[in-house]
C-alpha cells in the first residue's frame, strides 16, 4: 500500500547573513493512514521546518526547498501551485500549533473562526457552518459549546483554546494532522486531556498524525513510530518501542538518559544521583562541517565520524558509524 | 528549629481588580491564601502547581518582591515584612532570584560581565577591584570562561544565559535563592546540565533554594520537601520521599498521573485511568469548600461546603476530607 504521505530526501535551505544555511538535509519519512509519527529533537534541529515544508509554508524568501519530494496521496507537493496547496491546507492536511493564543485571531469569536475554516473548504451556508462549529466544539470536549462559541480567545483558558484549534483543524476531516508541540504551553493535567482527545480523534476519524515534540514522554504516549532529528538531519527512525528501549544513536540514548523521570528509586533516595548529561550544545547550522554533527559531543566518536553517516538499518534505522545493528530485538521491538 | 532559614506563616496575597463601575465595591483576586511553610538551611523546598496556582506569587511575596496582604515572613528570625525600605535593600544581598526565561532576564545592552557585577555594585560589596575578581570567579563557578565576560547576552545559548543568571544570583553570596522555573525554557539535554549545576552549587556553597516548578521529575531530582499548590493554597506538604511514594491529595495523584512518562506506551494500549477534567476555578470567585472539589473524582457534598484544612503528621500534611 502506498503511504499517505511520503517525504524523500527533503532539503531546505535558508539564505542568511552567514550565507546559505541548510536547515534540513536528506530528510525522508513516510506516514500511513491512522498512524502517529513522532518527530523529536531539541530546538533548532529542524522539526518545525519539516512540518512547515509539508504544509508548503516555508517562508520564501529567505527559505526554499532545494531538493527532494513530498508526495501526498501520490501527488507531488514540492513545486505545486500555491492555489493547490491552499486547497489542501486545512482540508486534507490540518495543523495545530504550539501557542493557541497567537494562532487564534483575538478580535473574532472562536465559533466564527471555526466556521470560517468550514466555509473556506466546504460548500455550506453560514448558518450550517455555525451549527457545525458548535458540534465540533462539543466533539473536542468544550462544555456549553453554544455559549462558548460566542467567546473571544482571551476569554478561554489555554486548554480550551487548544481545543478550539483542534476543532478547527479537524473541521474538514483532514487525512493528516500536523501537531507542532501542541501541549508545550499547557499544564500537565491539561496536556493529558489534550493527548487523550487527540488519540480519541485518531480512533474516530482515522487521521494520521505527525506529532512534533521535544518530550520523550509525549512520544511514548502518542507515537507509533519515531524520527529523531539533530541539526537538520534524521539520525534515527523506527518503532517507538524500539527507540525508547533500544536507542541506537548516542544522541538518542543521551536524550532519553538525561530526562529527570519519575522513578520510585530516585524518589526514595536520600540524595538522587546526578542526571546524565550530553555535554556541549547543538552547533549553529552555519558552522556544520562535513562530518557527523554530533561528533563533537559524542563520547563514541572516532576517525570515521568526520564523514557523514547515512541513515541505514531496516525498520530501525540509525545514522551512526559507531552503531552496530547486530541486535535486532525480536521481542518487544519491530 | 535552629536550622530554619525561612519561615513563612499565614501568607496571603491579593490583587485589586478594576472596579466594574465607579463606586462599585472593589473585588480582589486572591492569588495566595494563608500559606505557611518553612525552609531549612542548605535544603530545597519545591513549590509545585499549575499555572495560576500562586506558586510564583508565593515565592515572590516571601522575598517581598510582591507585597503580601497578610502574614509574616521570618528570614533568619527577622520579619522581612516589617523592615524599612533601606533595611530591606540591605537584606536583598541574602535573597536572590533565578528567573524562568533567560532571554528576558538579561539586559541585551549590557555585557554579561557587567550584568553579573551589577548586584555587587548596587549593594556596594567589596572594592571595585575585588568585584572584578569575584565576577571572574563566578564565571568559572558556573562553567563559563572568564574571557566571555565582555560578550553580550545574544552571543550565548539559552543554557549559557541561564548560567549567567545563576552567576548573577550567586554574586552577593546569598543564603536563599528563589528559582522560578529555571529550566522549563531549556531543552532537556541542557536542562540536565543546569539541574546538575544547581545541585553542585548547593553542595559546595550550602545554598537554600525555594524552587518553583511544574515538572514533577525535576522536583523529584532536586527538592527535599514539596508543597503542592492549588488555587493559592497548599494542598499537600510533604517530604519528597513520602510525596512520591504515597501521594495523599487527589490533586497530587492527578499531577503524578498526568506527568509525561516513558512507561506509558501507546503500543501497550496505555489508557489513563482518571484524568482530572476541566480547569481550576477563578481566583476572583473562590468557591466555598474545597477549591479542587469541582474537578475531584472523590468529591462529596462535604467537600463543596467546608474547606479542608492542611493537617497531618509532620512530613506529610494534606488538605483533604478524604485523603488517600
Amino acid at each position: 500500500m502506498a503511504a499517505l504521505l511520503e517525504v524523500t530526501d527533503l532539503k531546505v535551505e535558508f539564505s542568511t547573513r552567514y550565507g546559505d544555511v541548510t536547515a534540513l538535509d536528506g530528510v525522508s519519512f513516510s506516514l500511513d493512514e491512522g498512524e502517529t509519527l513522532g518527530v523529536v529533537g531539541e530546538s533548532g534541529c529542524g522539526k518545525s521546518i519539516t512540518a512547515l515544508a509539508v504544509m508548503g509554508l516555508i517562508p520564501a524568501p529567505p527559505g526554499r526547498i532545494s531538493a527532494g519530494s513530498i508526495r501526498f496521496q501520490g501527488e507531488e507537493l514540492v513545486g505545486a501551485r500555491e492555489g493547490r496547496l491552499r486547497r489542501l491546507r486545512g482540508r486534507d492536511i490540518g495543523m495545530i500549533f504550539q501557542e493557541p493564543m497567537t494562532s487564534l485571531n483575538p478580535v473574532f469569536r472562536v465559533g466564527d473562526q471555526i466556521a470560517e475554516a468550514i466555509l473556506l473548504h466546504q460548500d455550506v451556508s453560514r448558518t450550517e457552518a455555525a451549527k457545525r462549529a458548535i458540534e465540533l466544539m462539543k466533539t473536542v470536549g468544550i462544555p456549553e459549546p453554544a455559549s462558548r462559541a460566542r467567546a473571544y480567545p482571551h476569554e478561554l483558558s489555554g486548554g480550551m483554546r487548544q481545543r478550539v484549534m483542534i476543532a478547527m483543524a479537524i473541521s474538514c476531516r483532514p487525512k493528516v494532522l500536523i501537531a507542532d508541540e501542541p501541549t508545550t504551553a499547557l499544564d500537565v493535567t491539561v496536556q493529558a486531556q489534550i493527548f487523550d482527545l487527540m488519540r480519541q480523534i485518531q480512533e474516530d476519524y482515522g487521521v494520521a498524525i505527525i506529532m512534533i515534540t521535544h518530550d520523550m514522554g509525549a512520544i511514548a504516549e502518542m507515537a507509533d513510530r519515531v524520527a529523531v532529528m539533530y541539526a537538520g538531519r534524521m539520525i534515527e527512525e523506527g518503532r517507538a518501542d524500539a527507540i525508547l528501549d533500544h536507542a541506537g544513536h548516542p544522541y538518542t540514548q543521551g536524550l532519553i538518559a538525561c530526562i529527570p523521570a519519575l522513578d520510585p528509586e530516585v524518589a526514595a533516595a536520600d540524595r538522587p544521583p546526578p542526571l546524565a548529561e550530553i555535554p556541549g550544545i547543538v552547533p549553529p547550522l552555519h558552522l556544520l562541517g562535513k562530518g557527523c554533527a554530533f561528533a563533537a559531543r559524542c563520547d563514541r566518536a572516532f576517525a570515521a565520524c568526520t564523514d557523514m553517516p547515512a541513515l541505514k538499518g531496516g525498520p530501525h534505522a540509525v545514522a551512526c558509524h559507531a552503531h552496530e545493528p547486530q541486535q535486532q530485538p525480536t521481542a518487544g521491538g519491530a | 528549629m535552629t536550622d530554619t532559614l525561612l519561615d513563612v506563616r499565614g501568607l496571603s496575597v491579593r490583587f485589586a481588580m478594576p472596579r466594574a463601575r465607579p463606586f462599585a465595591p472593589r473585588r480582589y483576586l486572591h492569588a495566595v491564601r494563608e500559606v505557611s511553610f518553612s525552609l531549612r538551611r542548605g535544603r530545597t523546598l519545591g513549590l509545585v502547581g499549575e499555572s495560576g496556582s500562586g506558586k510564583t506569587t508565593t515565592a515572590m511575596a516571601a522575598i517581598r518582591l510582591v507585597s503580601p496582604w497578610q502574614g509574616s515572613v521570618l528570614f533568619e528570625g527577622q520579619d522581612l515584612l516589617r523592615l524599612t525600605p533601606e533595611q530591606m535593600r540591605l537584606q536583598r544581598r541574602n535573597l536572590q532570584v533565578i528567573f524562568q526565561d533567560p532571554y528576558s532576564a538579561l539586559n541585551p545592552r549590557d555585557r554579561v560581565g557587567a550584568i553579573v557585577r551589577e548586584p555587587l555594585d548596587l549593594l556596594e560589596i567589596g572594592t571595585p577591584d575585588s568585584r572584578t575578581e569575584r565576577v571572574a570567579e563566578l564565571f568559572s563557578l558556573v562553567g563559563l570562561r572568564a574571557d566571555q565576560m565582555a560578550l553580550f547576552p545574544h552571543q550565548f545559548s539559552g543554557g549559557q544565559r541561564q548560567r549567567i543568571s545563576i552567576a548573577r544570583a550567586l554574586a552577593t553570596n546569598p543564603g536563599l535563592i528563589v528559582c522560578d522555573e529555571p529550566v522549563s525554557a531549556l531543552d532537556v539535554a541542557i536542562q540536565a546540565q543546569i539541574l546538575n549545576l544547581l545541585r553542585r552549587l548547593q553542595d559546595e556553597l550550602g545554598l537554600s533554594y525555594l524552587f518553583i516548578s511544574h515538572d514533577l521529575g525535576v522536583v523529584q531530582f532536586l527538592c527535599d520537601d514539596v508543597a503542592v499548590m492549588y488555587l493559592g493554597q497548599i494542598v499537600e506538604y510533604a517530604s519528597r520521599q513520602s510525596l512520591f511514594a504515597t501521594p495523599r491529595h487527589p490533586y497530587t495523584r492527578a499531577l503524578l498521573d498526568s506527568a509525561p512518562s516513558l512507561e506509558r506506551r501507546k503500543s501497550a494500549g496505555y489508557r489513563r485511568e482518571a484524568v482530572v477534567s476541566g480547569d481550576p476555578p477563578s481566583p476572583v470567585n473562590i468557591p466555598p469548600g474545597c477549591a479542587f472539589a469541582g474537578r475531584c473524582p472523590k468529591a462529596a457534598a462535604l467537600c463543596r461546603q467546608t474547606a479542608p484544612i492542611l493537617q497531618g503528621p509532620q512530613g506529610q500534611a494534606v488538605a483533604c476530607h478524604f485523603p488517600a
